[in-house]
């Protein structure tokens, strides 16, 4: 009789504990999914960049801006991620750009998977036209989203001047893994305790080599900058 | 708030190896969340022990969590420092509250830059 279960019969024995080695990523099916999406992306010809913020801080209010700048010279689609509504998608597409709207029913960021979807829905928009420029709009949280890759090429951070100057050290994951800090809501400036000193010396100390640009959608201040490095993105793609 | 996803994706990833190594049962899973990675320990060992539940091949498993401290670089001395997290039960022993802003312990400035961590891995599977 069998030790270890009590049974009688000792053909179906394999009660030999077995260790295996596997060190590989928890996210590691995040990751295909995300390779894949940047290929697909890089396929349809474009650069893709995931917007990451505190809600509120302006994310759809600078793709408005953004589009109303680009739209005649550079293709743009836009994924937006919220847990609820159409509303961000409806603003982009009144505007004159395709969107598709991500809801994800709870879900607190954007998974490269939920990404995939939407790639073939906004190509499906394109009518075989393609893009230069995709945004995906990233569900507004300064935790979760940092986590997972999209398949972006760039990674963008707002930081609107009434969330205070202390969010980097405060949330240093997300603000770690972006190429580009934007400052935004600088017409505020005047009317809220934010320090750009102490945003930007936070923000130094986590990436030293971080892009940070500040700016206001509503004044147009600082959009120069940028527009400017959105088309040397689009410039390096197209080499 | 994600780790319930995360432990779900742990859960698929020991099916897969069940089933590549044909196991009956998975008995002792070590995974190592890095200091910056994000995940809440409490959070992601809660939401493996619910999902576990759901699958005959895992609700054996016992998950062994190792968090590693994290790890800074001083931008002004360059050196490496371990320093760990500060834990609210600290502040019950005024002698052993940490110091904000952090010091380098090496040049006692400040500007330390945390340095990779952001690891969540699968290390190695028990199973029978």
């Amino acid at each position: 009789m069998c030790d270890t279960c009590g049974c009688q019969l000792h053909d179906h024995h394999h009660h030999d504990a077995k260790v295996v080695e596997v060190n590989r990523s928890l996210l590691e099916a995040n990751q295909k999914q995300a390779e894949a999406n940047r290929h697909h992306i890089e396929h349809m010809g474009a650069v893709a960049i995931n917007l990451i913020s505190s809600p509120g801080s302006g994310k759809t209010t600078l793709l408005e801006r953004t589009i109303e700048a680009l739209k005649e010279t550079v293709r743009i689609g836009v994924i937006e991620g919220d847990i609820e509504t159409e509303r961000d998608a409806d603003r982009i597409r009144a505007k004159g750009v395709p969107a598709v709207q991500l809801t994800t029913g709870g879900a607190c960021h954007l998974d490269a998977p939920m990404v995939h979807g939407g790639l073939h829905v906004l190509e499906h928009f394109a009518k075989g036209g393609g893009y230069d420029l995709i945004f995906i709009e990233n569900v507004g949280n300064l935790v979760c989203p940092a986590t997972f890759d999209l398949g972006e090429h760039r990674r963008v951070v707002l930081l609107s001047t009434p969330e205070g100057s202390d969010k980097p050290a405060k949330y240093p994951a997300t603000f770690k893994s972006a190429d580009l800090v934007l400052i935004t809501k600088t017409d505020l400036l005047p009317y809220f305790d934010f320090s750009v000193e102490e945003a930007t010396s936070q923000s130094l100390l986590l990436k030293p080599d971080l892009e940070i640009l500040a700016l206001s959608a509503t004044t147009g201040a600082g959009f120069d900058a940028w527009l400017s490095y959105l088309n040397q993105l689009l410039h390096h793609k197209s080499r | 708030m994600h780790e319930l996803s995360l432990a779900q994706s742990l859960i698929d990833q020991l099916l897969g190896l069940a089933k590549e190594h044909q196991a009956d049962r998975i008995t002792k899973v070590l995974v190592t969340l890095g200091p910056f990675s994000g995940v809440v320990r409490d959070s992601f060992e809660f939401g493996f022990n619910i999902l576990k539940e759901s699958q005959a091949l895992t609700r054996d498993a016992e998950l062994e969590l190792e968090t590693p401290d994290p790890v800074y670089i001083c931008l002004d001395c360059g050196k490496l420092s371990a320093i760990p997290f500060s834990h609210p039960s600290d502040l019950l022993d005024i002698h052993s509250s940490r110091p904000y802003p952090k010091k380098c312990p090496w040049c006692c400035l400040s500007r330390l830059s945390p340095k990779g961590g952001n690891e969540l891995i699968l290390n190695h599977v028990e199973m029978e």
